[in-house]
């Protein structure tokens, strides 16, 4: 990375970044307003669903799963990117994460709670769904079936978002009673609840930055197992185009690339909004794209691998898939897919490229397109025509499944923009680490 | 007022027919022991052979009243229909709960009662009742016409019986508007029609054998009208082609029967004997005992077809013709015939032959030269038919040709000088009775104008005749019709009186399909529609004109006619017994024979004349819509045409190349336009259609509000056809009139079920081995089962049960599908669900096209769950819904799925089905899917949305025979063929064996150690290749694939080119 000009100093952070929170950006209000409409798009989507049954989707057989199971390995995927940078990257001491960390784990917590709904979204019973996929003791004696992936994604997911939603809150607690002490009656009582009643001593900073170690070390190896685990959805059924060993290393990149690519998504506007300029830098943002670049070859690196070891493996099913996917009727989303995650982030290697905001958010905006592309891709291009070509189908998502994919993006809005309203999206206590100390200290507030 | 009708008729009968009223049957107790032994025999040890004469059922029948225990799982009507013979009439809704339980019924048990179906050739069923209600039809096993099985229409006879759409009062449409009245209304309204009018009376009705057409005779008697005014009718002109020359021919009437199970050799020209023929299940039944593979061994079949036929894919050797070619080819196997030495029949057929050839001489070159055919090659035909036990068939139900009744002229003397009548195919002895009369429809047709009354009973000419055939415009002159029908059609349109019959499975009747052997028709559940049967509407027409006939109910005329059935086997019994007997077990026989005259000079009648090239038209009788009557009823439309796939539609099928000239693709629009009109319909590339042929099935294309079901859909063709007629029968021409195709630039999607045709380079899905390979093999078993993996041994039940599935009997007649869904309630999702892909059938008829496409090999293959032993769809349910059974079911939970599909996704063979929707059971309304709740089998859970369901091997009935096991004691097993799934019980073919793996000594294991077993997605275990390894209990018999026979070199006529070519040998 390279060396952060900065404009403002540790003194500038509490009043910069809390004085904003009242009155954002106008953008912001137009930008809830849009989430919401999106949002209730999605819930009258699913309601008809849930009235009229699953028959209002485009599924059939044979693609049982479409675009649900895309939006939930999309969501989780972009649920990724936030440990890996507030865990990993703390861990490694890269210092820009201090910047962009809050909204990644912001945007984690959003993004799984969001990639949670699918699943029930997707199953026929809802009524059922929700309640028997968990292993809960009943006087039948009926049990979950600890062979399925199904079942491991609920221990996975659910698991993720418990150390997500510790390690996004803990990392808040110190900026929760900064907002306390600027705020008054019902507001501070709120915040005061909120934070624990932090006061900023030592034994606090040394507990707290011992607990924090802690929790990063541990979710760390969610990081790598997540997405492993929802690949296994995958690769442990015997379909060609999902059942092979280089599934989970291949989606936890794809993820990676996905997240990172998010985060640039959303810290952009975001800083914006709240009129960041002055903390998250551009520096800040190179560094976020240089690790995108990372993951994108790799992502194209696994591309290359899975096409390599079909052809390799002489199984005339599994390469049928893939000679499909490439020219056959679905070659459309497979050409999205390899421009979008591996064409595109290689104008990032120009540095000229890198540091403009408005491109580097136009490649990313495609990554994010990319990557939905490659869930949709795996997932139906691999179901519609397998083994049998007696039973060779044809799928197109109907309305339904499209209004609840916006919806499902209205709902992960929905709740980023309240939270970037009442809390700040930038760790004010981390990003007093790295930044440079004030020449004269002024008297604190 | 229904108990002064019934007195009434108790008055009617005193003075009338003078017959014993013995209606106080004797209860009969249940069986204190079932016979234990083996139950499955091979089909040819139990069935009454009817070539066999001296084995005939007629000594047996006999002593019936001793062999009464064999026929108990039949269990009479006798006393059932005694005891509510008071009050049959009664249309009773509710048959549940019973508060004073009938004797003879166990609520949960069901009741099989045998009767026949109401084809013109009709076979015996099966009825399964549970409650009062029927519930399922099966074949009558004993009946030789069935021998167990049924088609696929008559599996769907229950939908007809029960569909919303009967009428629940008569009509009279005297005002132009449909009025609803009471019955003594429309009895009298048609009593005074005929007192009234001074043109003649005259009955129109469909085919039938039996008593019922002359009762119609007596009705016309009675009412002082000749006997001649009763006019039958079948749109499938076979019946009346085949009839009229072999009367000609023989000088005597009937249908001649073939025996293919005696025959090695068969020539079908423009034949279609497995698709409808005559006698589709008898054929099919007899053509697959005779011809599938046996070690060393198979019939060959050479066909001759304009179109593709499910008799074309068996074919060994498949010749396509143009429409109308099917005369000349003939008459050049007739040449070459005469040209071999061998050729036998007296002199003076030979010269009669001879005369016929020499008349068209210019037909033979005209067609031999537009065919492109060598003479060798009929050379090489007649060698092969000369040596062979060998049949020649000609024409076909599903078309007719300008000169049809020339066809089977030649083809009668084809078959006298290859030896084949009274050999292999019999009209001396256990002939077929003539169902119709050969120019009934003519006949109607020029006194039409004379007719003041036309009653048309059961059958839709409105529809099925062509508008150009005038038909329809002289219907609308007659002053008074009367359409007797148990469903609306379009013949209601021009009646005055509407009235609502009986199904078949509501009334009496009989037919004789064999001559000698006599079935019997009766009613299977109590009238529920306040229907009345036809020939009791026309008893009570006749008393309320003053003109009563002598019978109280038409089964008394019934039983005042079988006194002659009685003398005519000679039962020891008295009659009372005899009747009983005879009910109980649905038919009763002795073979009949007469002497022949030889073959009369047919010369003649032979006129036949090159036809102008170009495109032409062939209107096919859809083998499972007929010609309409199927329509209305959703699982027909359902199961889709066989080799299309294309479901509730009607396509244009043209040859791909031909497509190609003329520019459309599938899909595409075209306007079909004919001599008489235009129709517009999709196109559907075929392949193996002669270029010059247009194909268009017959059957959809109702008139709207008809029916709700059959509104909107597809096209009917017989707008297309001008006035051409068959020259002798004055049929209508359905095949061979020329058409022009334009392209229009619109396209509608034609709901076929399979996207794909060919099955490309993977090769254990379907694998075929030769007939030389499969013979030298035949001794060696495989081992399908030992599979290496990792996983720990499987638990072990009492059973393991498996299926296996021989693809080189399956004909595709689609009869198991509609048998499936009839038996497990799997309902019907209509066109725009299929285009979605989302069918709901457990078991599908996967057909895979290979080879050239102008004359593909075509392999059908029955896909149902496979019930792996490591099944995929196990392991990755969440919630157990789908767990591997100790007998090795993939059995499927329904309470418990939460609809992840996960399961469906990791199915290989991809036989699982999602509800997609709730299907409605108990309304038709504007979506005519919804289906009657009366028509389900109680014992299959109804299934909502959100849910995976799929085959389960018939649980309901491996379940019901250890029931019947446990009976017999607490240690019986189930017998092997005890259990037979609803695809394998009505499957014609006896493709599908059903049986316990475990058992060493059952079919289905031994079918399992079969060399050409094979699993599917099963890699190749010769080459310790073991594919998914997911281990199904369900095994397939590759196809057998017909070659020369090299070691015994037999002068068998050589195919010219190598059938399987680039199909790997399994």
């Amino acid at each position: 990375m390279s060396e952060v000009k900065w404009t403002k100093t540790i003194s500038d952070v509490n009043d910069g970044i809390l004085a904003n929170l009242p009155n954002p950006h106008p953008s912001y209000y137009v930008a809830w307003v849009t989430s919401i409409i999106c949002l209730a798009i999605g819930i009258f989507c699913w309601v008809y669903q849930i009235s009229y049954g699953m028959g209002v989707t485009g599924l059939n057989a044979p693609v049982y799963w479409g675009v649900y199971i895309t939006d939930f390995v999309f969501w989780v995927g972009i649920g990724h990117a936030g440990t890996l940078i507030s865990a990993i990257l703390f861990l490694f001491r890269a210092k820009w994460r201090n910047t962009v960390n809050r909204s990644a784990e912001a945007m984690t917590v959003f993004a799984v709670i969001t990639a949670g709904l699918f699943p029930l979204i997707h199953v026929g019973r809802i009524w059922f769904a929700a309640y028997w996929m968990l292993p809960l003791p009943n006087t039948n004696n009926l049990w979950v079936n600890f062979r399925s992936p199904l079942l491991w994604d609920v221990f996975a997911i659910s698991t993720y978002l418990t150390i997500s939603l510790l390690f996004w809150y803990m990392g808040m607690v110190p900026d929760l009673a900064s907002i306390r002490d600027r705020t008054k009656g019902v507001k501070r009582l709120v915040y005061a609840i909120m934070c624990f009643g932090w006061r900023g001593t030592a034994k606090q900073w040394w507990h707290y930055e011992a607990g924090y170690g802690f929790l990063a070390a541990l979710a760390t190896p969610l990081v790598l197992s997540v997405h492993s685990i929802v690949s296994w959805d995958f690769a442990m059924s015997i379909q060609p185009g999902w059942h092979t060993t280089i599934f989970p290393p291949y989606f936890v990149a794809g993820a990676i690339l996905s997240g990172c690519a998010m985060v640039y998504t959303l810290l952009v506007p975001v800083r914006t909004m709240f009129r960041l300029e002055g903390f998250i830098t551009k520096e800040h943002l190179e560094a976020c794209v240089k690790l995108t670049l990372l993951t994108s070859t790799l992502v194209f690196y696994a591309y290359a691998t899975e096409f390599f070891v079909a052809y390799y493996s002489g199984n005339p099913y599994e390469w049928a898939i893939f000679e499909k996917r490439a020219v056959g009727p679905y070659a459309f989303y497979f050409w999205v897919m390899t421009a979008c995650n591996c064409f595109f982030p290689l104008l990032w290697w120009s540095k000229r490229i890198r540091n403009n905001v408005a491109v580097s958010m136009v490649i990313a905006v495609l990554i994010n397109v990319g990557m939905w592309f490659e869930r949709y891709n795996i997932i139906v291009s691999s179901l519609v025509e397998d083994f049998l070509p007696g039973s060779w189908g044809h799928y197109e998502p109907s309305w339904a499944e499209i209004g609840l994919t916006i919806g499902s993006f209205g709902w992960f809005f929905f709740w980023f923009l309240i939270f970037c309203k009442f809390f700040p999206i930038v760790s004010m206590s981390e990003l007093k680490l790295i930044m440079p100390k004030p020449l004269n200290p002024k008297k604190s507030h | 007022m229904e108990q002064n009708m019934d007195l009434d008729l108790t008055k009617l009968e005193a003075k009338g027919s003078g017959l014993p009223r013995s209606e106080s049957a004797p209860f009969e107790n249940p069986p204190a022991e079932i016979e234990q032994g083996p139950l499955y025999v091979n089909i040819e040890e139990r069935m009454p052979d009817l070539a066999a004469d001296d084995q005939a059922p007629a000594g047996k029948d006999s002593e019936l009243p001793v062999d009464r225990r064999d026929f108990m799982r039949l269990f009479g009507t006798g006393a059932v229909m005694a005891a509510t013979a008071g009050c049959i009439r009664r249309p009773v809704e509710k048959v549940i709960p019973y508060v004073n339980q009938p004797i003879d019924q166990t609520p949960g048990v069901a009741v099989d009662y045998a009767t026949v179906t109401d084809a013109p050739l009709a076979y015996g069923i099966v009825v399964r009742t549970r409650e009062g209600r029927p519930t399922k039809v099966e074949g009558n096993g004993e009946h030789p016409m069935s021998q167990g099985a049924t088609s696929a229409y008559d599996q769907a006879a229950l939908q007809a019986l029960y569909h919303p759409e009967r009428r629940k009062q008569p009509q009279s449409r005297q005002s132009g508007t449909p009025l609803n009245v009471e019955w003594d209304q429309a009895y009298k309204g048609v009593a005074d029609a005929i007192a009234k009018t001074n043109k003649k009376v005259a009955i129109l009705t469909g085919g039938s054998t039996g008593h019922v057409q002359d009762f119609y005779k007596e009705f016309l008697r009675a009412h002082g009208q000749s006997e001649d005014q009763l006019y039958t009718y079948d749109a499938r002109s076979l019946y009346s082609e085949m009839a009229e020359a072999w009367e000609q021919a023989f000088g005597a009437p009937g249908l001649p029967r073939t025996d293919l199970r005696r025959t090695d050799y068969v020539v079908s020209i423009g034949g279609s004997f497995l698709d409808q023929g005559i006698a589709q299940v008898y054929e099919t039944k007899s053509f697959t005992a005779g011809h599938s593979f046996r070690p060393g061994r198979m019939g060959q079949l050479i066909q001759f077809e304009s179109r593709m036929t499910m008799t074309g894919t068996k074919a060994t050797e498949r010749h396509p013709i143009a429409p109308g070619d099917e005369t000349g080819v003939a008459l050049m196997l007739l040449e070459a015939i005469l040209r071999s030495p061998d050729a036998k029949g007296s002199k003076e057929e030979q010269a009669e032959a001879r005369k016929i050839v020499e008349e068209h001489g210019a037909l033979i070159a005209k067609t031999r030269e537009s065919l492109g055919y060598k003479e060798s090659m009929f050379d090489d035909l007649a060698t092969g038919l000369l040596a062979n036990r060998s049949l020649v068939m000609v024409g076909n139900s599903e078309s007719t040709a300008a000169d049809g009744t020339a066809l089977q002229l030649i083809g009668i003397a084809i078959n006298v000088l290859i030896g084949a009548v009274g050999k292999n195919i019999y009209y001396d002895r256990g002939w077929f009775r003539r169902p119709v009369e050969p120019r009934g429809m003519a006949r109607l047709m020029k006194d039409m104008s004379d007719i003041g009354v036309l009653i048309i009973v059961g059958t839709n000419p409105a529809f099925s005749m062509p508008a150009s055939s005038g038909f329809q415009s002289a219907l609308k002159k007659v002053p008074t019709v009367v359409s007797i029908q148990s469903l609306p059609n379009e013949t209601d349109e021009y009646a005055s009186w509407v009235l609502n019959s009986h199904h078949y499975l509501e009334a009496w009747g009989d037919c004789e399909t064999v001559a000698g052997f006599w079935s019997m028709r009766q009613p299977v559940v109590r009238p529920f529609t306040g229907s009345r049967q036809a020939e009791d509407i026309l008893l009570w027409v006749a008393a309320t004109g003053g003109k009563a006939m002598p019978y109280a109910d038409y089964r008394s005329f019934i039983r005042a006619k079988w006194r002659s059935v009685y003398e005519l086997i000679g039962a020891k019994v008295d009659f009372d017994t005899f009747f009983k007997a005879v009910q109980r077990r649905g038919f009763v026989g002795k073979l009949q024979r007469r002497t022949l005259k030889p073959m009369a000079a047919i010369s003649g009648l032979i006129k036949s004349s090159p036809k102008p090239g170009g495109l032409k038209l062939v209107a096919y009788i859809d083998n499972r819509l007929i010609a309409g009557e199927g329509a209305a009823l959703p699982v027909l439309q359902e199961v889709g045409d066989p080799l299309t796939t294309v479901t509730w539609d009607t396509f244009v099928c043209i040859a791909p190349d031909t497509c190609r000239k003329i520019g459309v693709k599938y899909n595409q629009l075209v306007e079909v336009q004919g001599p008489a009109g235009t129709i517009t319909a999709s196109v559907y590339p075929m392949p193996g259609l002669h270029p010059d042929t247009v194909a268009i099935p017959r059957g959809n294309g109702h008139k709207a509000g008809v029916s709700l079901v059959t509104t909107g859909i597809g096209v009917d063709p017989l707008p297309v056809l001008g006035g051409e007629q068959e020259a002798a029968t004055g049929y209508p021409v359905t095949g061979g009139q020329s058409v022009k195709i334009k392209p229009l630039n619109k396209w509608y999607r034609l709901a076929a079920m399979q996207k794909e045709n060919d099955i490309g380079n993977r090769t254990d899905i379907v694998k075929k081995t030769g007939l030389n390979a499969a013979t030298a093999n035949a001794r060696k078993t495989v081992d399908l089962d030992t599979v290496p993996d990792l996983y720990p041994d499987l638990p072990k039940g009492e059973y393991l049960w498996g299926m296996s599935v021989d693809l080189s009997r399956c004909t595709g007649c689609s009869a198991c599908m509609v048998a499936c869904a009839q038996e497990n309630n799997v309902p019907q999702v209509g066109r725009e669900q299929i285009l979605l892909g989302r069918e709901m059938h457990w078991l599908r008829l996967d057909r895979y096209f290979s080879g050239p496409v102008e004359n593909p090999t075509v392999t059908i293959q029955p896909v149902m769950c496979q019930q792996c032993n490591h099944a995929p769809c196990e392991a990755v349910c969440p919630v157990y819904a789908t767990t591997r059974d100790p007998e090795g079911i993939n059995a499927q939970t329904y309470n418990r799925c939460v609809g992840t599909r996960y399961c469906a996704n990791a199915c290989p063979y991809k036989v699982r089905r999602f509800n997609w929707y709730t299907h409605k059971w108990n309304v038709i309304e504007a979506d005519p899917m919804n289906r009657n709740p009366r028509a389900l089998n109680p014992d299959v859970t109804v299934r909502t949305r959100g849910i995976m369901e799929k085959c389960n091997f018939c649980a309901q009935r491996i379940r019901e025979a250890k029931h019947k096991a446990r009976e017999r004691g607490p240690k019986a097993k189930v017998l092997d063929g005890e259990v037979k799934t609803a695809c394998q019980q009505v499957c014609p073919t006896d493709s599908i064996t059903f049986g316990n793996l475990d058992d060493q000594r059952s079919r289905a294991h031994r079918l399992r150690k079969d060399n050409r077993a094979y699993l599917m997605l099963g890699g190749d275990p010769a080459h310790k290749h073991y594919g998914t390894k997911t281990l199904p209990n369900v095994s397939y018999l590759a196809d057998v694939v017909w070659e020369q026979n090299k070691s015994a070199g037999k002068p068998e006529g050589a195919p010219d080119k190598e059938e399987g070519d680039g199909h790997d040998h399994g």
